[in-house]
């Protein structure tokens, strides 16, 4: 239903990411071959996994920006809790990904049960872990990722990233959740009108609150990923994921007021922003031009969704006219 | 009379207060909260520390929290209209980058350069304001894009660390005139800018916008023009503490912004401007600043671990923001 009501915005990121595709190909040769574009598909995946915490906050009408520390403290205490061994796994995994609900938990809370707003509740709480982390490590390095974990990021069965087939089924669970549950038609009328959907008698509390648990979990299984895709786990390595996931949901044709959108979209939004990486990557570009394209990315993607501006559409003189400082 | 009889009369006869002293009171409730919280953090540190209310601890500590005024009062101004921010930190950080890549040897560059610093500044903030007025996007979404702009562009300009500011240029950090630091002039110099913008048109603007987005559109107010002008005072007030920075630490740290971010939201916070706009204002902002810093100089004088400052600080911010949430809706539900 939901999917049917956002056809056109999904069609056209999957057809400007086929496109970005054959661009990529056409600038570098060895681009389309399997074996590369399975490493472009991993790294969409750890972007593509993060997002879909990402965005079922948004639709929700919230965001979490706490999510850069949530990844990074996974990266680090699983990598310190294993030494490098794959028995502690066992209980590190559930363990970390339970703190990541947790803490996707108490933002909820806070921003739904306190009514903090969710960009202050989820900042702060960015800040307050990225000093729990170190004030716990005391910034020590940490050993290398055990080789199960490194498997699941970068290990394939046939040519086939493993990381994939986690992405795919996560994808198809959040797709169930979005277009079949009931929380999913909660979580779009609590994104459109928090008001209405409280007066509706819609269970409001419980919608948010699972939203920020899931990016919380999602942040914090990427984190482990990321871990095995480095090797190793390092201090800042979840800072990019901020604004990649904020820009793959926003490229996706999700809402960024909340509402609508759907991730099958957010799908083709995290692949875009990998290709196009990717290519600047081969541009041999630096971690600071990077940052202005995400910046870009979210700001074109947001105003392409917001439609033509009222200035645009009447003509801006007009309208600079119309809203000119009268004064008293 | 004892003190909880007086308190529940107190309380009762806000019940029966008209619309306007309970509206009044709610404007400084969270003001009261953090002057009573810098007196009890004062208390504390001079209990640990001696000399604390000497000139020179005044000098050395407005010094060290002039980057982060400079940041919030800017954010203060955003914060009251309504807005929030984040881009002062890529501005933080790319001002550094210029200074410390930009100034030359000769006194002449550095005037030429930190005046060109300002009004990049001031330019990314115009643009903070089109861009939100113009697709109408959310302030935090646009300030979000910006900052990483602003900090991909200062990590070109100076890819890591490093760089050194002329001796010239440092020494404002350790100037004084009659005993009083270069850092408490510029306090005052805050101060009295306060004490006239707020009681411009512009500023009263501003805070209507905050209060009240619509009443100001169907008044004949410009948004557009109100929206430039605040963002665009936040992005001088934002290359003004990466100058103060940069005197202050002597080199060129283009990631440095970051750290300035959520403190410069807290303080104001902290000190009573609401996250949702029209309330508060500088003195409350130095006030939330004050606190932030002696935290960080408990947490130094403690010699506990400093990564306890951003958990204490984001705590108190957590606190100070559900203070004012609660006291508003209880405020709201007085009133209708």
């Amino acid at each position: 239903m939901k999917i049917a009501g956002h056809y056109r915005s999904i069609v056209l990121v999957y057809a400007a990411t086929i496109a970005l595709l054959l661009l990529a190909g056409a600038m570098s040769p060895g681009y389309l071959n399997g074996g590369h574009l399975g490493s472009v598909a991993i790294l969409a995946a750890f972007v593509g996994i993060v997002a879909l915490g990402q965005t079922f906050v948004i639709i929700g009408g919230g965001i979490d920006l706490s999510v850069p520390w949530v990844l990074n403290g996974t990266a680090i205490f699983v990598t310190l809790f294993a030494r490098s061994h794959n028995g502690p796994l066992i209980w590190a995994v559930p363990l970390l990904l339970g703190t990541g609900a947790l803490v996707g938990l108490v933002n909820g809370l806070g921003a739904a049960l306190l009514g903090i707003p969710p960009i202050i509740m989820t900042l702060a709480m960015n800040v307050i872990l990225g000093g729990i982390v170190l004030l716990l490590t005391g910034g020590a390095p940490t050993a290398p990722a055990p080789s199960v974990i490194r498997f699941a990021a970068v290990g394939r069965l046939d040519g086939f990233p493993v990381v994939l087939g986690m992405w795919a089924m996560l994808a198809a669970g959040a797709t169930v959740l979005l277009s079949k549950t009931a929380f999913g038609r909660h979580l779009y009328a609590l994104g459109t009108s928090v008001r209405v959907a409280e007066f509706s008698g819609l269970p409001t509390l419980r919608t948010t609150v699972l939203t920020y648990t899931i990016s919380g979990l999602t942040a914090a299984l990427v984190g482990m990923l990321l871990a095995g895709y480095s090797g190793q786990a390092y201090y800042g390595m979840g800072d990019p994921y901020l604004f990649t996931s904020i820009a793959a949901v926003a490229i996706g044709g999700v809402s960024i007021t909340g509402g609508s959108g759907h991730y099958l979209g957010v799908v083709a939004g995290a692949f875009l922003l990998t290709i196009l990486t990717s290519i600047l990557a081969t541009l041999n570009i630096s971690s600071g031009t990077l940052k202005i394209v995400y910046g870009s990315a979210i700001l074109a993607a947001v105003s392409l969704a917001s439609g033509v501006p009222p200035g645009l559409r009447i003509g801006w003189r007009t309208w600079l006219r119309k809203s000119s400082f009268t004064g008293s | 009379m004892t003190l909880r009889s007086s308190a529940s009369k107190l309380w009762i006869g806000l019940g029966r207060m008209d619309g306007e002293w309970r509206y009044m009171l709610a404007d400084r409730v969270s003001f009261i909260v953090a002057c009573v919280m810098l007196l009890f953090l004062l208390v504390t540190y001079r209990a640990i520390r001696k000399n604390v209310f000497s000139l020179e601890e005044l000098n050395l500590d407005t010094a060290a929290a002039m980057t982060l005024l400079l940041a919030a009062t800017g954010q203060t101004i955003v914060l009251l209209s309504g807005g929030i921010d984040l881009s002062v930190g890529g501005m933080i950080s790319l001002g550094t980058a210029l200074a410390a890549t930009r100034f030359g040897d000769r006194p002449g560059t550095e005037a030429v350069w930190a005046i060109l610093i300002v009004l990049i500044g001031l330019a990314a903030g115009i643009i903070n304001g089109l861009i939100i007025t113009f697709l109408r996007l959310q302030p935090f979404l646009v300030t979000l894009a910006t900052w990483s702009i602003l900090s991909g562009i200062a990590l070109i300009v100076l890819p890591t660390d490093g760089g050194t500011l002329p001796a010239g240029w440092i020494a404002f950090g350790t100037a004084s005139l009659v005993g009083l630091s270069s850092s408490v002039w510029l306090l005052l110099a805050l101060l009295l800018f306060w004490g006239w913008f707020r009681k411009t048109r512009l500023a009263i603007t501003i805070r209507a916008t905050g209060s009240m987005e619509n009443a100001v559109r169907l008044s004949g107010g410009s948004l557009i023009l109100v929206k430039m002008a605040t963002y665009g005072l936040s992005g001088i007030f934002a290359s003004l503490a990466a100058l103060y920075l940069s005197i202050q630490t002597g080199t060129g740290l283009p990631t440095a912004g970051n750290d300035y971010i959520l403190p410069s939201v807290a303080a104001a916070v902290i000190g009573g401007v609401s996250l949702f706009g029209g309330r508060g204002g500088l003195v409350g902002t130095i006030i939330g600043v004050a606190i932030l810093t002696i935290v960080g100089n408990l947490v130094f004088v403690l010699s506990v671990s400093s990564y306890w400052q951003p958990i204490v600080s984001g705590v108190i911010l957590l606190l100070a923001v559900l203070a004012t949430s609660l006291t508003e809706k209880s405020v709201r539900r007085g009133i209708v």
